[in-house]
């Protein structure tokens, strides 16, 4: 019981998607009513399962859950919004969306009913309104960078990269330490055939983070093709006898970080490594 | 990547020791002022050996932390993200979908304990 409760703690903190350990752990406690031992915790962990218990379709939990909570919090527009979402796992984003509506015209400045709209536009199949939406909402709350990140996701939907790679620009100026925002942007960047940006963004990847397996294997994508083509009169351009250096360190460092892996994986990352 | 140590016992002890000396001077130095008090006598300062009993006390103890405590943490930052998964860094649990596979995959399969 102490075990599960700090496992779900856990999950609340990394954000990490896994409804169905989330269930697992939570169901019992919820329907146990062991979860009111943990005080002001117990009203997160409802929370948490019934998400985690719309994402598994276990529609009769996620309600109880979410009474509970009413009874604990009546009006409140978290709880409100959770019914909403309930609303959305069953399909019906019509009334969905008349709760969230009447969330915002209460408090024009509730992020979470604003970013729950959003989600609601693309699932209705009208990702250039989603888009919108979300552009509108990034004006007021420039920071932040989740919004950021699902802008760019809704972009690279519609296949816009250089949108896509704008909005990365901002979540790295948000969060320039994570590695994964760097490799995002350079894949997007390797996607737009901007190889020479790309490059500088994979490396710093594998900067930020050593031995970087996707970063590894962006370098070496982004080397060789650099390498076929006729040398760059641009003098901001990497010179050849630095990519061909930089080429050959990727390639030292991927086949030394799949020393340690099975003999079948070495082989096919081998194998790519001589076709490219 | 750190090393898990084996509990340095003697580091133990070391500390447990130094407590005690460490106890035993402030002990004494109450007894003893509490001899002064009654003997009302004026002398200021503490015997040599309480002082002695203090500063070897302090420095045995100080070892034992020294040989207790763990291997030190990297101070930057990029070592902690290196360890977290992609999902939680690309996590954005405010932007959830439900119209995912999910719900049709989970929907008749009993969650085990």
């Amino acid at each position: 019981m102490v075990n599960a409760a700090k496992v779900l703690q856990d999950l609340r903190a990394s954000a990490e998607r896994k409804p169905d350990v989330v269930v697992r752990l939570g169901k019992p406690l919820v329907e146990n009513g062991a979860v009111k031992k943990l005080d002001a915790d117990a009203w997160l962990v409802y929370e948490q399962v019934a998400i985690a218990a719309l994402d598994v379709g276990d529609d009769a939990l996620a309600q109880r859950c979410i009474q509970a909570l009413e009874q604990k919090f009546p009006g409140s527009a978290r709880v409100r919004r959770l019914h909403g979402m309930k609303l959305e796992a069953e399909g019906e984003l019509i009334q969905a969306g008349e709760i969230y509506k009447a969330i915002l015209q209460e408090d024009e400045t509730n992020i979470l009913a604003a970013k729950r709209q959003v989600m609601l536009l693309r699932a209705m199949g009208l990702p250039s309104d989603a888009i919108s939406a979300l552009v509108k909402y990034l004006d007021i709350n420039y920071t932040d960078f989740e919004g950021w990140l699902q802008l760019a996701d809704l972009y690279l939907e519609q296949l816009m990269y250089s949108q896509a790679a704008f909005c990365m620009e901002e979540v790295i100026m948000l969060q320039p330490q994570n590695h994964i925002f760097h490799l995002k942007y350079a894949e997007i960047l390797y996607s737009q055939q901007s190889i020479g940006l790309a490059l500088k963004q994979f490396c710093r990847v594998v900067e930020l983070c050593k031995d970087h397996v996707r970063g590894l294997y962006g370098i070496k994508l982004c080397t060789s093709h650099l390498l076929k083509l006729s040398p760059s009169k641009d003098s901001t351009a990497t010179s050849q006898e630095d990519l061909k250096a930089i080429d050959l360190l990727a390639t030292e460092r991927l086949i030394a970080t799949y020393n340690a892996a099975s003999s079948s994986t070495k082989s096919v990352s081998t194998k790519w490594i001589e076709n490219l | 990547m750190a090393v898990q140590q084996s509990p340095s016992y003697f580091g133990k002890l070391a500390c447990l020791f130094g407590f005690l000396l460490l106890f035993h001077s402030g002990y004494s130095t109450f007894e003893h002022l509490s001899y002064l008090k009654a003997v009302d006598g004026h002398e200021s300062g503490l015997p040599t050996d309480i002082v002695v009993e203090l500063l070897v006390s302090v420095a045995i103890f100080g070892l034992g932390i020294v040989l207790v405590a763990d291997n030190f943490k990297e101070i930057l930052m990029e070592t902690e993200m290196a360890k977290q998964s992609i999902e939680s860094l690309d996590a954005r649990p405010s932007f959830y979908s439900f119209n995912h596979r999910g719900r049709a995959v989970f929907r008749n399969v009993v969650l085990k304990k």
